[in-house]
């Protein structure tokens, strides 16, 4: 199949922030931003990338309009929170000036309200998230391998979304949060309790992994429209983009694991 | 159990399975021996002559461990090496079980055996080699190893246990690498790449550990060859790269920056046990490459050449050599079974430049759509996806002109189903 892709401009300007590119990459989580900063632009909406380090400043955290953070090894976790810790008004800020954020992998643990290592001391996370994470040791199975759920972000409460798992913190949601989506194969949350993920306002935070919005445009065009909304005040409704590589993705995952589409 | 019925059992034992073709029977024997006597290869080894040599790292293991049982060969000495494959402690019970003889000895002057990143720290417990050779650590397979520092954190203790009897061949550009010689009773030399070609100062996204093994500080980089590995430094505690031991030598049988470290461990190796430089380069020249490992086989007239790319490090610098060699038609064949890792977000950190010269690439492998999607967002245009191997095989012969060659990039199993289409036989 050929393909094309046109380049109409708009006036849309975008700010995409990145945590922490260095220390939070553990799972090719650079796929979300490709995916994201590509999307925008097949749209005609200018994008700017700005990579969040411990010298970012309040005032440039004040300009993001989506922000992105993905997964830090074990002993990188330690180093990003105590950071984050500086940041935690501006990015309390921007969640409840509803900007919409994804986390993957392990960095809602640090959004949460805390996590417990497998070995070490507890993790006070920034709170934003009312859930709790808790690393029951090395001697338990960490919870690995593809999975797939049905989103439940109102509006997109039939879609599919497939990705790959590899954590062994379980994390449970209190009462002001509500889970992303619900588990049809793999573990989720805990493993236990059907859920997946987190949303407040319009925050998500996904245990999926590495790059979730290649195989999940959906995702992303959600998180695109929302900063559009938030940052112009307006309704915004995106030009459809072909997809059919996504879907072929998606699909030989879920016959993988015996899942509708 | 007397281990000389464990040895003849087993000798059996691999006879039947060969007679029966029963391919992977290569690791049972070992297995069964160890069920059998769990001390196995402590106590075989203990009244041995035979050197032995352990290689280890992500990448380049069987390219280094082949390069150096190819010179000591050539140079006379008697070597067996564990099968490529076999590289957990069933893999070495296995290779001891084939090689002693029927007189219940190992006649040979060296053993090399190539040693899976996670099987290491049991295996350093069952033998003491005379030689360890540690090549790298990069990320791979993380659903099966875990993140690369609980990796190094075993090597670490593992290594503590070595006496002097242990030479240390370590890579002194990879920072936990170098760090694993801190405080041991073994005799250590470095190697190292002794000037980059390309002056890089910082690490690209498929780099790993550019925080300092000692205090955990971000690294400096005098100058970085690919990925996390160059002359680092430390600007808080001091640390860094060793003083090397070789950083250049005259020929390098395969091309590739990675492929200079594999020369390099292997020639400073070889020095040890003995041999001249002018043996080694006459040995070298004559180098082939092991399966799948730039490997070029002949098919239907054409010439196919094989660089296996089972992660991101390997894959980009698999890349970048044949984008070097102005590669026209690339097949990448993608798998997700366990050898490869299930996991393959990787495929998302690896860095693609150039990739508008290419006049063809063509998808195939159990993810071919993920793949796929890696190159949309590449904004390549000219891919086809192929479910069938075989017919992605076939089309990509026919797009290669005259004395082009097609290039394929493999992850591990879906290097052994394209040889197993190509040469019509099976390895494993």
């Amino acid at each position: 199949m050929k393909k094309t892709y046109s380049l109409p401009t708009t006036n849309y300007r975008l700010t995409i922030g990145w945590l922490y590119p260095d220390l939070m990459s553990t799972y090719g989580d650079r796929g979300n931003i490709t995916v994201l900063q590509k999307r925008c632009e097949w749209r005609g909406i200018k994008t700017k990338i700005l990579q969040i380090n411990h010298e970012t400043t309040d005032q440039e955290l004040n300009t993001i309009n989506l922000l992105f953070g993905g997964g830090a090894q074990d002993k990188e976790q330690g180093i990003v929170i105590e950071s984050l810790r500086k940041k935690e008004r501006a990015l309390k800020n921007l969640v409840e000036n509803n900007i919409p954020c994804l986390f993957v992998c392990g960095s809602p643990q640090l959004f949460g309200k805390y996590y417990e290592p497998s070995e070490g001391k507890r993790i006070e996370g920034l709170g934003i998230f009312d859930m709790k994470s808790i690393h029951p040791g090395p001697k338990k199975d960490r919870l690995t391998g593809n999975i797939a759920a049905r989103l439940e972000i109102p509006g997109f409460t039939n879609t599919l979304i497939v990705g790959f798992e590899n954590h062994g913190g379980r994390t449970r949601l209190g009462h002001s949060v509500k889970p992303l989506a619900k588990v049809l194969k793999g573990y989720g949350n805990n493993g236990e309790d059907g859920t997946e993920g987190v949303i407040y306002k319009n925050a998500l935070g996904s245990y999926l992994h590495g790059p979730l919005l290649p195989k999940n445009p959906e995702i992303a065009d959600w998180l695109i429209q929302k900063a559009l909304e938030v940052k112009y005040k307006k309704e915004i409704i995106l030009s459809p983009l072909d997809d059919t590589l996504a879907k072929k993705a998606k699909e030989m995952i879920a016959k993988k694991l015996g899942v509708k589409l | 159990m007397a281990n000389i019925f464990l040895i003849y059992f087993g000798k059996l034992m691999s006879k039947i399975f060969r007679l029966l073709n029963l391919g992977n029977g290569s690791t049972w024997p070992g297995h069964i021996a160890l069920n059998l006597n769990k001390n196995f290869i402590k106590q075989v080894l203990i009244n041995s002559k035979t050197q032995i040599i352990i290689v280890a790292g992500t990448n380049g293991k069987t390219t280094t461990a082949a390069l150096i049982k190819t010179a000591l060969k050539n140079n006379g000495k008697k070597v067996f090496q564990n099968k490529s494959g076999a590289n957990l402690l069933n893999g070495i019970a296995s290779s001891l079980i084939v090689n002693y003889n029927l007189k219940g000895k190992l006649d040979f002057d060296f053993a090399v055996f190539e040693i899976d990143e996670n099987a290491l720290p049991q295996v350093l417990k069952e033998c003491s080699p005379d030689y360890l050779i540690l090549l790298n650590l990069f990320r791979d397979q993380l659903d099966r190893y875990g993140e690369i520092n609980i990796v190094a954190d075993k090597w670490k203790t593992a290594i503590n246990g070595l006496t002097k009897k242990t030479t240390l061949i370590l890579n002194a550009d990879d920072p936990q690498i170098a760090y694993l010689s801190k405080n041991t009773e073994t005799k250590n030399l470095y190697f190292g790449v002794g000037a980059a070609e390309n002056i890089n100062k910082s690490t690209d996204q498929a780099a790993d550990s550019d925080y300092c093994p000692n205090c955990g500080n971000k690294l400096t980089y005098k100058y970085i060859t690919f990925s996390h590995l160059g002359d680092w430094f430390c600007n808080k505690c001091h640390a860094s790269r060793p003083k090397l031991s070789l950083n250049n030598f005259s020929i390098y049988p395969l091309p590739g920056i990675y492929n200079k470290y594999n020369t390099l461990a292997s020639v400073l190796l070889l020095r040890q046990t003995g041999m001249k430089d002018q043996d080694i380069e006459e040995s070298f020249s004559n180098f082939k490459p092991a399966f799948g490992r730039q490997e070029i086989v002949k098919y239907k007239g054409k010439n196919v050449q094989i660089f296996l790319s089972k992660n991101p490090t390997s894959f980009n610098q698999s890349y970048k050599t044949i984008s070097d060699l102005k590669a026209g038609v690339l097949l990448i064949v993608l798998n997700d079974r366990i050898p490869d890792g299930r996991d393959i977000s990787w495929i998302w950190d690896v860095d693609l430049p150039g990739i508008e010269n290419f006049k063809h690439i063509l998808i195939s492998g159990d993810r071919v759509y993920d793949m796929a999607l890696r190159l949309e967002y590449e904004e390549y245009k000219s891919f086809k996806t192929f479910e069938n191997l075989s017919e992605a095989i076939e089309t990509g012969i026919n797009l290669v002109e005259g004395k082009e060659k097609l290039y394929i990039l493999p992850t591990y199993s879906a290097m052994l189903d394209t040889r197993k289409i190509l040469t019509g036989k099976k390895i494993l």
